[in-house]
């Protein structure tokens, strides 16, 4: 018996999404919203 | 003046050395001791594993940079404390052994008045028979590790372009393993280099884990806060595995390897084997063999260390369920329990217990990933024992105690998932705070407006800003300091 586990009920990234994932000047925005979501983060974890 | 050693040159010492070098003045002696020459960036040794980088942009030599910061550097191994001393001198010193050339196997006791042991993991293949580069597989865990694993997967890919098939198996080499965010980082690597080299459908890609599921990392899972709704890190993890066709197999101990087969229990008793061409299996951590004496010469490891090796600091170490366990077990000084001059940073200390609720087999085989404690906790521990040193050699007893709880602490992770500037990609999750606090956060254990999940291209481009940043501020150039932890 196989215990290979597959996700047939996962939710995939529609087409739109995984555009959106490719596209520079979306991900150029998202670098900057993630950069301040990183430094949020490390504020915190500094005292 | 004073003497404080620092055993280990990882990035929880490095960045404690750096920081007390800056905050008190010359006439403190700083001493590192590690067996390595070189500093390596870890979190970047997955590209070395496929091909994408070379040891030389992950690793650069230690003693260049501590000779120009007034550091002194031994390249040794520390094999005994002595934190009383002996019954004719109680000054506390630690015996190391030389590993560079000149010096190669030459013993020498350091003295020291401030210690911190940041010794980071022993990797444990010897816990699994087969396992690991001297047995039948390959390893991402050194830079060294990486570049052997990188040569095996060249030879997987030339096969698969003439034709053969190929099974790449990937992931978690025993029961206890930590680190499970490397090898799904590997795994991924692996499978995008397969798709750029136009073979990926001849080879089957398999995670194995001992994670009860996906998503899980050793953190319990995580909650991500999106847009008002929470997604769990275990539906934002199977949805990558079922987009890029890799399965997994979870819940798995891995027993034994031998050449070209995997050996595994299940959490419910049954056995598995499983082929492959290609194996990539991290190894259980524990700590560095190091063994404490007293005055006396009476063997005191037992009190100074855990079973697993690593240090036992300020934690509560009282075993209990799951169900129990609190967010304020965990360590917040990591000052050792029975030296107040001594201190655990970074992976060295011991934990309390795990996160991910462990779980036994009927056999009786622990199927518990360990905690993870990755980079930015080690700096951040790191720089909060230099501080409070700093403040120790300042103003002797009053010096303000710094600490640095993971359940007071998030972390941010860049998990790679391909490399390139256009084709790259990574998962970027931000987690608030590292150890789940059910008191606080209520079931979540965690706050899900700071905890954060998202994959793209710009998280790729983070994850290389991050290596070159890093890299930049452990050279210590100018304003090294600036870039936190």
């Amino acid at each position: 018996m196989s215990n290979l586990t597959t996700f047939p009920d996962a939710r995939l990234a529609t087409a739109g999404e995984i555009r959106a994932r490719k596209n520079v000047l979306l991900q150029l925005v998202r670098f900057a919203v993630l950069n301040l979501k990183m430094i949020v983060m490390v504020t915190k974890g500094h005292h | 003046m004073t003497r404080t050693v620092i055993l280990g040159a990882g990035i929880a010492g490095h960045t404690a050395a750096l920081h007390l070098r800056r905050m008190v003045g010359k006439e403190h002696e700083i001493v590192v001791v590690s067996p390595n020459s070189k500093w390596n960036w870890i979190p970047s040794n997955i590209w070395v594993g496929v091909g994408q980088m070379t040891v030389k942009q992950v690793t650069f030599p230690l003693a260049p940079v501590y000779k120009r910061k007034n550091i002194s550097f031994h390249q040794a191994l520390a094999f005994e404390l002595r934190p009383e001393g002996t019954s004719e001198n109680p000054k506390p010193y630690v015996r190391i052994r030389y590993t560079d050339e000149a010096r190669s196997g030459q013993e020498a006791d350091l003295h020291y008045d401030y210690l911190i042991t940041a010794t980071g993991p022993k990797l444990n293949f010897g816990a699994t028979p087969g396992l690991g580069p001297d047995g039948h597989t390959w390893s991402v865990c050194t830079a060294g590790h990486a570049t052997e694993a990188a040569k095996a997967f060249d030879d997987v890919v030339a096969k698969l372009k003439g034709g053969e098939h190929q099974t790449l198996l990937i992931g978690m080499g025993h029961g206890t393993c930590t680190c499970q965010g490397a090898a799904f980082e590997y795994t991924f690597n692996v499978e995008h280099e397969l798709v750029k080299e136009g073979v990926r459908d001849k080879a089957e890609v398999i995670y194995i884990t001992n994670e009860e599921r996906l998503g899980d990392f050793g953190m319990d899972g995580m909650n991500f806060g999106h847009k008002g709704d929470v997604i769990p890190s275990q539906s934002f993890t199977e949805s990558l595995f079922q987009e890029r066709g890799v399965k997994a197999i979870l819940s798995a101990a891995v027993e034994k390897v031998d050449p070209g087969v995997v050996h595994y229990e299940l959490v419910d008793g049954t056995k598995g084997e499983q082929a492959f061409d290609f194996a990539m299996l991290l190894p259980p951590f524990r700590g560095v063999d190091m063994q404490a004496f007293d005055r006396d010469g009476n063997d005191i490891t037992g009190e100074v260390y855990a079973p697993s090796g690593f240090m036992k600091v300020d934690a509560d170490y009282t075993a209990k369920p799951y169900e129990e366990w609190k967010a304020s077990d965990w360590p917040k000084t990591y000052q050792s329990v029975r030296y107040d001059n001594v201190w655990a940073a970074g992976i060295a200390f011991a934990p309390p217990h795990q996160m991910s609720k462990p779980r036994t087999s009927p056999n009786g085989t622990v199927i518990a990933p360990a905690p993870p404690r990755t980079g930015m906790p080690s700096g951040v521990i790191g720089r909060a024992v230099a501080e409070t040193i700093a403040g120790r050699i300042k103003h002797g007893a009053h010096g303000k105690v710094h600490t640095a709880s993971m359940a007071d602490m998030g972390a941010a992770c860049i998990a790679s998932a391909g490399k390139g500037w256009r084709t790259g990609t990574a998962a970027a999750m931000t987690v608030f705070p590292i150890i789940p606090d059910k008191e606080k956060y209520g079931e979540m254990g965690r706050d899900t407006n700071a905890t954060y999940g998202e994959i793209g291209l710009s998280a790729h481009w983070m994850k290389v800003m991050l290596h070159y940043l890093f890299i930049y501020k452990a050279k210590a150039r100018p304003f090294w300091y600036l870039i936190p932890e």
